[in-house]
């Protein structure tokens, strides 16, 4: 027994061992293996409601129906996402448009395949919001100037847009004091009152109103009508040696956010499968908007915005970019 | 002696959780942000229910073991060798001194960057971290061999491999021991710090997902499991070193007096 067992290990440890030195050669496209006409493709994600769609098409058959397999990873953030699809662990990520702007600017070989999730357009019913807590003196974003606003990553979309939400609103973005926190966190924060308002999106936005805390903004709706908020994106490597399986992502991905747009009580239900928002919280949050189609002119308003704000080395080009 | 302490242990338990009952329920904190202990007991009971969260405890588990195993053989080899050659340890000291501080987690992307979100980014981070811990003990065992004792082995005709059996592993062996429990506690960190931010499967990503989605007491359950986990790990690390060491001065002192 104990032979059998020293055996298994050391047999274990040659198959980690060949493993980590087959992963040479990761960049090419056999990582994405297909058996018997399938292929699995990964997805590095964030668990949050943008995402649905995806898991919705899975559900569907709509991948399943053009010989793909979607095996989801969750990350927290870009931090994991964009090294791993860069590298041939992911074929796909998902990221916000600024993200990968800035990751284009700096020469890293993104290139955005399919829509992600778009602002609401609707002022006070957006995804994402300025909140402030309840009876904050604060009205709008102009009052925001010498204040303590949280965003979930400084130089990143969200700051963005809160200087467009002060500047369309007369004041001075250059004199708000910009403070980095995750969107988990905002409700407690601003509710100790460590900060004076928040760039929050949901579920911590559904948290934040039920403590009666109130929306001075509409932030990413300030920053261009629809704003296309975040996309799927590959690498052009993968892109180019597997333009078929690219094809077949960004038709059964288009397929997937028109059904989540059309039926938003599954998008609520696919929800609880891979995140653990209490269903109290659910039903309050708002989603996202679908559309099958980025929104050029929302992007390139976003470009604009950044560059002002000097979060690109060299202007990004967008027809590299976009799909 | 033994169950006043274990009465004692209970008792402290015991006080911390009445606390964390009673601070949210007297207003001291926000019950949002901070639930009482028994809304907590309650997302655990629920955690408990469900496969995935086992799944999820066992690829800790896993991360952490296989970490900790590779971190004590490597630890051990190289320290070993590196002591024994002295110009490898003249060599290797700043080397060695350079690479010890820097945290596991700056190596973060480059795990993600080598291995995407699979086991092996936990245990790249996992290894690192308590290598070191190994290594250094290793070291400074080595360097408190008795040079009178080693000197009469060799006068007694002892090869180099009799030498190290007899004389350099036992002044070592509490050293390396000391290095096994810390190297422990580090690698449950840093597997569930490398789910949790890389989100390989594991506890920590499960905690991710839960402070992602506002669902707090079902974060503090989770952390709780963890804690639990480094309580068990220390108590099973100490009972290992007890075992191993039982012939020392240290642990048969204890039970002599």
């Amino acid at each position: 027994m104990r032979r059998l067992l020293a055996g298994l290990a050391v047999g274990t440890f040659l198959v980690t061992a060949s493993a980590c030195g087959s992963s040479d050669d990761s960049g090419t496209s056999d990582k994405g293996a297909s058996s018997g006409g399938t292929t699995t493709v990964k997805v590095g994600i964030i668990p949050i409601v943008d995402v649905a769609p995806l898991y919705l098409g899975r559900q569907k058959g709509f991948y399943g129906k053009r010989g793909l397999k979607l095996s989801m990873t969750t990350a927290q953030g870009g931090a994991a996402i964009v090294p791993g699809v860069v590298s041939g662990q992911f074929q796909f990520g998902f990221s916000n448009m600024t993200s990968l702007m800035i990751a284009r600017s700096q020469n890293v070989p993104v290139k955005a395949v399919a829509n992600g999730a778009a602002s609401t357009g609707l002022t006070g019913k957006d995804f994402g919001a300025i909140t402030v807590k309840k009876g904050s003196a604060l009205t709008s974003a102009k009052d925001l100037e010498g204040k303590k606003v949280a965003v979930n990553t400084l130089k990143n979309i969200n700051e963005t847009a809160v200087r467009e939400s002060v500047r369309k609103a007369g004041g001075d973005p250059s004199r708000v004091k910009f403070v980095e926190l995750a969107f988990d966190q905002m409700p407690a924060a601003l509710d100790s009152g460590q900060i004076d308002a928040a760039m929050v999106v949901e579920p911590a936005l559904a948290t934040v109103r039920s403590q009666g805390g109130t929306e001075i903004a509409s932030s990413l709706v300030d920053v261009a009508k629809d704003l296309t908020v975040a996309m799927y994106f590959t690498s052009t490597q993968y892109e180019q040696k597997n333009p078929d399986v690219v094809k077949r992502f960004q038709e059964a991905t288009a397929e997937s956010l028109a059904y989540a747009d059309a039926h938003p009580d599954e998008v609520r239900s696919v929800v609880t499968s891979y995140t653990k928002i209490p269903a109290a919280v659910l039903a309050k949050v708002t989603l996202p908007k679908w559309p099958a189609e980025p929104n050029r002119a929302s992007i390139e308003a976003l470009e604009k915005l950044g560059e002002q704000d000097g979060l690109f080395k060299s202007a990004p080009d967008l027809d590299e970019l976009l799909p | 002696m033994r169950g006043a302490n274990a009465a004692l242990g209970t008792a402290g338990l015991a006080a911390f959780l009445a606390l964390g009952e009673a601070a949210p329920r007297l207003g001291l904190v926000k019950a949002a942000y901070f639930p009482p202990t028994s809304r907590i007991a309650d997302a655990l009971g629920q955690e408990a229910t469900d496969g995935a969260f086992w799944t999820a405890l066992g690829d800790t588990l896993t991360g952490w073991a296989l970490g900790l195993v590779t971190a004590v053989v490597a630890g051990v080899v190289v320290g070993l060798v590196v002591s024994v050659v002295p110009y490898l340890r003249e060599a290797t000291a700043s080397t060695i001194e350079f690479l010890r501080p820097i945290p596991s987690v700056a190596l973060i992307p480059l795990a993600v960057l080598l291995y995407g979100t699979e086991l092996r980014s936990v245990l790249l981070l996992v290894v690192y971290a308590s290598f070191w811990q190994i290594l250094v003990q290793v070291l400074y065992g080595v360097r408190d061999v008795d040079p009178v004792a080693e000197e009469t082995a060799r006068s007694y005709g002892l090869g180099p491999w009799a030498r190290t059996r007899h004389v350099l592993w036992p002044t070592a062996l509490p050293y390396v021991m000391t290095g096994v429990r810390l190297a422990a506690a580090v690698a449950l960190i840093l597997a569930v710090t490398a789910e949790l931010v890389i989100g390989a499967p594991g506890l920590g990503a499960r905690i991710a997902v839960a402070q992602s989605s506002q669902a707090v007491p079902d974060l503090y359950a989770l952390v709780v499991v963890t804690g639990l986990l480094g309580l068990l790990i220390n108590v099973g690390a100490r009972a290992v070193e007890r075992r191993a060491l039982a012939w020392h001065q240290s642990v048969r002192g204890e039970v002599a007096v």
